[in-house]
């Protein structure tokens, strides 16, 4: 009995590691295949602004109809990442970072910002914002910051298309 | 090794006890999107709903039932029957059980708090079918299983801390079949 005792525990703790590992592994592997399928044209460090989503152009599970999404794939290992997003009067907006593990790093929205502009810089952690900008540190140097603006039908849509446009995200 | 991955990927899948509250049929996570986010948590937000934003921005609630317990089944007609919410703005969207949306002819997906005319803003029906209707209406066509998430932005303290006691929207099956 007592020789099976260690195989089963050895056995027990390498099914427990791989249980945490498959888990921790989780997230950082689909954060990558959003990445990729977000920076397929290549382009890091600029917003690329998606077309009210339709089930035939979904780029990531449970979009929301209701929402306009522009995404950047950011990297900020060559230095901080400048993002920079308008005012949009009277529609709730909000930008988000996540990091390439799927943590939320930063929020902004109207309500945070009074319905001014977002400023935010993605620094390495101990690095300084420029002036005007705050500072949000980020341990992995890759992620994506998402606008979200909530619209209500195509004319809505036409509307804030072009404010939108003005948002940027660039190496600083 | 392989039960152990096998198990956590059972876990990520269905979701259990840790970390998510239910109000009727409506579940909810208790810290998408946070730095406290358990490894099991976070892989689920991943798996089931990347880029979701934190709770203090947005609360997401899906419901894979109706409120009798059975499955949501896109032959049948639905009318989900709520009022207001302590949000911000709110909207009901349908998914197929991998969380996308179901094409349909209509290009129709959800109701948002913005479509519901203010005089029903307290007491509202939203039907979810497979046949055109008029009013407040999600097509159900070609999805054979269903689920539906609600979305609040900027929810209150009291359904932060407590999405188990809130009033949440009853999902009562009318009829099924053509």
């Amino acid at each position: 009995m007592s020789r099976w005792l260690a195989p089963i525990a050895a056995g027990a703790l390498a099914a427990a590691l791989a249980w945490h590992l498959s888990l921790v592994a989780a997230p950082f592997a689909l954060m990558r295949v959003a990445m990729n399928r977000l920076g397929a044209s290549g382009r890091v460090n600029s917003f690329s602004h998606g077309a009210p989503t339709r089930a035939e152009s979904q780029f990531v599970v449970r979009p929301s109809p209701d929402l306009l999404y522009s995404t950047c794939v950011y990297d900020r290992s060559s230095g901080p990442v400048l993002v920079d997003v308008p005012a949009i009067p009277d529609h709730y907006w909000s930008i988000s970072i996540f990091d390439a593990r799927t943590d939320v790093a930063a929020v902004r929205s109207d309500r945070d910002t009074g319905g001014a502009p977002a400023r935010l810089a993605l620094v390495a952690p101990g690095t300084t914002a420029p002036p005007g900008y705050q500072a949000i540190a980020l341990e992995h140097a890759r992620g994506i910051a998402l606008i979200r603006i909530l619209v209500s039908g195509d004319a809505d849509y036409r509307a804030v298309d072009p404010l939108r446009q003005l948002a940027s995200c660039r190496a600083g | 090794m392989l039960a152990g991955g096998g198990s956590a990927v059972q876990a990520v899948r269905q979701g259990f006890a840790d970390g998510t509250l239910a109000s009727g049929p409506w579940e909810t996570g208790k810290d998408f999107g946070s730095v406290d986010a358990t490894p099991l948590v976070r892989a689920r937000v991943a798996l089931r709903g990347l880029l979701a934003l934190p709770r203090s921005e947005a609360m997401y609630f899906t419901a894979q039932r109706d409120s009798s317990g059975a499955a949501l089944d896109g032959s049948c007609r639905y009318e989900i029957r709520g009022g207001r919410f302590a949000a911000r703005w709110w909207s009901i969207t349908l998914y197929d059980h991998a969380g996308w949306l179901v094409p349909n002819e209509w290009h129709r997906h959800s109701v948002g708090s913005g479509a519901v005319p203010a005089q029903d803003a307290d007491a509202w029906t939203i039907a979810v079918a497979p046949a055109e209707e008029p009013g407040l209406w999600i097509p159900s066509t070609g999805a054979p299983q269903f689920d539906l998430t609600l979305r609040l932005y900027h929810p209150g303290a009291a359904l932060r801390d407590a999405p188990q006691q809130a009033v949440m929207p009853e999902i009562q099956r009318v009829a099924c079949g053509a």
